[in-house]
């Protein structure tokens, strides 16, 4: 299939550099050249660009991008938007800041160019509240980005016009689902809306809208400089091209890993980070982000990092959060926190998910304080599994998932907790 | 390309209109889908999560009131996943739910009781400490709220967002904790808070009117048209006959009002009540007033008739009295007797144009169209209404036969009205409410049946008729509607002399 | 209470600015939140009764953002209000030891200065540096691999730990 599994630097070319979020820093090794060529295409090109090259959406769900973006009518009259969405909360990861804090005029561009694909007029990046450098930085790109005339009117002299603004969030992991997101942006609670429509067709006040991942859009400019093809190359045949993987938990080197999907999983550990701390052995590992089904040591033995070959296990690639954990944590523990998270960031509109966070965490918290009866594990994969499908969105399933993994897995360990009021 | 559908829900065929929903289908084909969030006078919110429906080929149950129709769709609602889907909906309601059933007044009319009946009966899972929220808060108007029963189904915001405009309500904080309200301190101010009340499915929102005053189950509920004002809402009157106690109005779905029903016309029950009532016919001889029965009543003023001229006699009548009413009225009167005289008896405050954008209209008689056609009809009366009882005093009438408004809330100047007419020489009061009983100088009263005691038609200001078909018993037993009380003067006069 | 009288005029410069900035005025509730808790340390009923008279910001509308998000401030915070991460990594990285530290240094301050004590300190999700981790974020500085033995020194920087 001539795929590599290389490593090739396409988000963290810039890694090491000094100065590397300047726009001169940027522009010296090629920086808005990509939009440069992308304003002489036609939309319908760029769009079929980005499909052939396989990209997915990063921020968790693996959505194709060019898919997305051909969903927006073109015909439709009226202002079209689109979103990055830098609202990074999902647990363990911390990749997008990463792309800011390097090259957030890879952002920028990225989504000057999907502007263009898309026809809007106007976009937002969507930041969480709580990444106030990030923000500084993003705002000092997106001046300098008017300045050098790649925002505004009549960018490069093409005649296309698309202004970009920031939105800070306001401590909410929900504005990270999409139209939680859009409900944000439009002022209101960053609750999502019932789909169909779809944002494509109505999102942000009512109109066509995309919204993409920070590094969904970091990858972009790299695809229309270097080709499709190119970018197809990288990775696996269903899973094409380079992922962050924010890695970190109990490892000798934690971090922001740009890697080819369908690296393997024990290089990644052993030889990239180091291998565990030591006198740590690993117990399990979380490897998308919080609502990622866990898997045992004994899954995770060939385990390549891929959408594909991670589903194969039960469990999703997600955000590319790969959590490590060693065999001193507690389950018990870990499942409190993933519960407890769940119950505080529950939008509350649907009700199996408003109910059913709560209810685990109640149930949880009983476990914790030592009030728990042995039945209660099953009762909470009993519960988590009606809270899965049945919502608005996927926060329901993300609190089911993993919910379901640890109590099936880690059954025996939160029952002996039970029984003797301590962690095995 | 077809403007319709045909799909199947259980088996069964139907065809609706594009754009239809699965939900709508349903109900239209009387399947029951249980639900809570969807209400059939507010858009869609999806957020019960009650309403899962199968659609054969899909993997994923979805929800019914955002599920729009498509050809060859199958549906079913009858599957045991469905079913097991329904039954964990209801659990996840009622977890945190309060269960005070015996305290609560949605109690019998609660959707949470209903469908526990209908799909829920099962051991709950949930021995865990319940969220405990603020209760019995006075949230203006009708309303008092109960946030702990509140299962956030945001029916009341929308209503709030969509059908007042007033955006009232909120649902504050997130998760579990999410709460309804008003901004603190400020209250529901409009003529629709009772609706609340009805679209809440559970009894999170309460009527203040209405709360701890009988269980619901002891109430007959009868079909009626709301005698508020011209608009002529379609409602169901609720009352308990055994003790002649009327309880409540409510809105039945109905062209003239939709799904809605204002405060005011809600109220319009209250004048039934005993307490409220004229309960006996009287003559007055001024100075000696003595209870006699409708016979007595309708023979001495057979007698009066008689021997007074046609042309000394004038109908004063209000417009809240049915069409059947007033055709065996003119009939008689104009017809028979030859009576000319006959005015329109209107408040004078009233401004006919006034409608506030949703159902209240200015003009509070329910009957205008059809009494003014009645009129027309009798080549009585002319385009300008008589509006004050100066007017009748001025017309020279020895005898009037005044038809009083039934419902005095409409009518700020009634007793003043009364008081002036109780003064001239001999009038006849015919009434359902019990006003002219203080007034010492009226000769003679007949007690009528109210709007719901008795059969008829209204004619609203559209020109669509709005009927009362079911008749509660009248608590007053001399009491008699206008067209009984006319055949028996009729029956009475050709006999006197 | 005007908008004169309730917010500064570099604020009701900045509300205004923010009532234009995008496509409906709306969208401006959560920067000018941000802007009114920026200044003012939090956001009280008087603010938002003030964006609805003086702005026609729908009360109702904002009080439901100003309690649904979680970085907003509904009552006087104090003077330091610190932040720490619980979720996964921290929690596996030791960060319940380093909570219960400085829960013990707040108790300490309390009894010694009740209200007025310099910190308080809440629990939040996951601040997306979890190669770092601990993380907590004190005002708005964020302060990474917080452990028992360093905590301390970070906010005897703040304030007096005794």
């Amino acid at each position: 299939m001539g795929n590599t599994t290389d490593k090739v630097k396409i988000l963290t070319a810039f890694e090491g550099m000094p100065n590397s979020r300047a726009l001169s820093t940027y522009t010296s090794k090629g920086g808005y050249d990509a939009l440069k060529k992308v304003l002489k295409m036609q939309p319908a090109q760029i769009i079929e660009e980005v499909k052939q090259s396989g990209l997915r959406g990063r921020g968790g769900a693996g959505f194709p991008t060019g898919l997305k973006w051909s969903f927006v009518p073109q015909n439709l009259p009226g202002p079209r938007y689109l979103v990055c969405n830098n609202d990074e909360g999902e647990p363990g990861t911390f990749k997008d800041r990463y792309i800011a804090e390097l090259s957030p005029h890879m952002i920028v561009e990225g989504m000057v160019i999907a502007a263009k694909a898309i026809g809007a007029c106007k976009g937002y990046i969507y930041t969480r509240y709580e990444f106030f450098e990030e923000i500084h930085w993003l705002e000092t790109a997106i001046k300098e980005a008017y300045q050098a005339g790649f925002l505004g009117k009549n960018i490069q002299g093409s005649g296309f016009d698309f202004d970009l603004d920031h939105y800070t969030g306001a401590g909410a992991y929900i504005c990270g689902e999409e139209t939680g997101l859009i409900s944000s942006l439009e002022g209101k609670k960053g609750q999502p809306k019932l789909k169909p429509p779809f944002p494509a067709v109505s999102g942000y006040l009512g109109r066509p809208t995309v919204v993409n991942n920070t590094e969904t859009f970091a990858a972009v400019p790299w695809i229309m400089t270097n080709g499709a093809a190119a970018y197809k190359a990288i990775g696996t045949e269903k899973s094409p091209g380079t992922k962050l993987f924010s890695i970190a938990g109990a490892i000798k080197k934690p971090g922001v890993y740009e890697l080819p999907l369908g690296y393997s999983f024990e290089k990644l550990l052993n030889d990239d980070c180091g291998g565990m701390l030591p006198g740590r052995t690993l117990k399990a590992c979380i490897p998308g982000g919080a609502s990622a089904p866990v898997l045992t040591p004994e899954e995770l033995k060939g385990l390549t990092l891929d959408y594909e070959a991670i589903a194969a296990k039960g469990s999703m690639l997600g955000s590319g959060a790969v959590m490590i954990i060693d065999d001193r944590q507690s389950m018990v523990e870990l499942m409190k926190v993933i519960a407890d998270f769940y119950h505080h960031e529950s939008c509350g509109q649907c009700t199996p998910c408003r109910e059913g966070t709560g209810w685990l965490a109640n149930i949880m918290g009983g476990i914790w304080e030592k009030q728990g009866a042995e039945s209660d594990v099953d009762r909470m994969w009993t519960v988590a599994k009606q809270m899965g499908g049945r919502t608005i969105c996927a926060l329901s399933d993300a609190a089911a998932m993993p919910t379901m993994a640890i109590t099936k897995k880690f059954g025996d360990e939160i029952r002996e907790y039970i029984r003797r009021g301590t962690s095995a | 390309m077809s403007d319709k559908v045909s799909f199947k829900i259980n088996g069964e065929s139907v065809t609706v209109p594009k754009g239809t929903t699965v939900m709508q289908a349903a109900q239209q084909m009387k399947i029951a889908i249980p639900h809570f969030c969807w209400h059939p006078g507010l858009s869609v919110a999806g957020v019960c999560r009650f309403c899962l429906v199968k659609v054969e080929g899909r993997p994923k149950l979805e929800i019914a009131c955002n599920l729009q129709a498509v050809d060859g769709m199958e549906i079913r609602t009858d599957t045991e996943e469905v079913k097991d889907a329904h039954k964990w909906a209801l659990e996840f309601h009622l977890i945190n739910h309060p269960l005070d059933c015996p305290i609560c007044d949605q109690a019998g009319e609660c959707g949470l009781q209903n469908y526990y009946m209908s799909v829920g009966k099962y051991q709950s899972q949930m021995d865990r400490p319940k969220v405990l929220k603020p209760k019995a808060l006075d949230v203006g108007g009708d309303l008092v709220l109960d946030t702990e029963r509140c299962i956030l189904c945001s029916r009341c915001v929308r209503f709030e967002k969509e059908v007042t405009k007033t955006d009232a309500l909120g649902i504050f904080d997130r998760g579990d904790h999410a709460i309804i309200g008003t901004y603190p301190g400020k209250k529901i101010s409009h003529n629709y808070t009772t609706n609340l009340v009805d679209i809440c499915p559970v009894g999170a929102f309460t009527s203040k009117d209405f709360r701890f005053k009988q269980r619901v189950w002891f109430l007959e509920e009868k079909p009626s048209t709301c005698a508020g004002c011209s608009t002529g809402c379609q409602v169901d009157v609720f009352g308990k006959e055994q003790t002649g106690t009327y309880y409540r109005l409510k809105p039945r779905e109905g062209e003239a009002n939709g799904h809605w029903m204002c405060d005011y016309g809600r109220g319009t029950y209250r004048h039934l009540n005993q307490e409220e009532r004229q309960r006996f016919a009287f003559v007055n001889d001024r100075g000696s007033r003595r209870d006699v029965d409708f016979n007595e009543a309708i023979a001495v003023l057979a007698k009066k008739l008689k021997h007074t001229k046609a042309d000394d006699v004038a109908i004063l009548v209000s417009a809240q009295y049915t069409n059947e009413e007033y055709e065996a009225l003119f009939d008689f009167f104009v017809g028979k007797i030859g009576v000319k005289k006959v005015y329109q008896w209107r408040e004078p405050t009233e401004k006919l144009s006034d409608f506030d954008g949703l159902l209240l209209r200015g003009d509070r008689n329910a009957n205008t169209a059809g009494l003014l056609a009645a009129m027309k009809l009798h080549k009585v009366g002319g385009d300008k209404p008589m509006n004050q009882h100066e007017d009748v005093a001025k017309s020279g009438a020895k005898l009037v036969i005044a038809l009083v408004p039934e419902i005095p809330t409409g009518f700020p100047s009634l007793k003043t009205h009364l008081l002036g007419l109780s003064e001239l020489e001999f009038v006849s009061f015919w009434s359902v409410n019990g006003l002219i009983d203080d007034l010492k100088q009226a000769r003679h009263v007949i007690p009528l049946k109210g709007f719901a005691e008795k059969r008829g038609t209204f004619t609203n200001h559209a020109g669509k008729d709005g009927h009362l078909t079911t008749p509660f018993n009248c608590p007053v037993p001399d009491a008699r509607c206008i067209v009984e009380t006319v055949s028996a003067l009729a029956e009475v006069y050709s006999r006197a002399h | 209470m005007s908008s004169e009288q309730v917010f500064s005029s570099k604020l009701q410069d900045a509300i205004k600015k923010e009532l234009t900035r995008y496509e409906t005025k709306r969208s401006a509730i959560l920067p000018i939140l941000h802007a009114i808790q920026d200044e003012c340390g939090w956001v009280q009923d008087k603010h938002i009764d003030a964006l609805e008279s003086a702005h026609g910001l729908n009360r109702v509308q904002v009080k439901e953002v100003l309690t649904f998000y979680k970085a907003y401030y509904q009552k006087k915070p104090r003077k330091h209000p610190i932040q720490f991460c619980d979720n996964i990594v921290c929690c596996m990285m030791g960060a319940k030891d380093v909570m219960e530290k400085i829960e013990g240094h707040i108790k300490r301050l309390e009894d010694k200065h009740g209200d007025d004590a310099p910190f308080e300190m809440i629990g939040v999700p996951c601040l997306g540096v979890c190669d770092q981790a601990p993380a907590m974020l004190v005002n708005k500085d964020r302060h990474h691999k917080v452990t028992v033995d360093n905590v301390d020194q970070i906010l005897s920087k703040y304030a007096s730990l005794t």
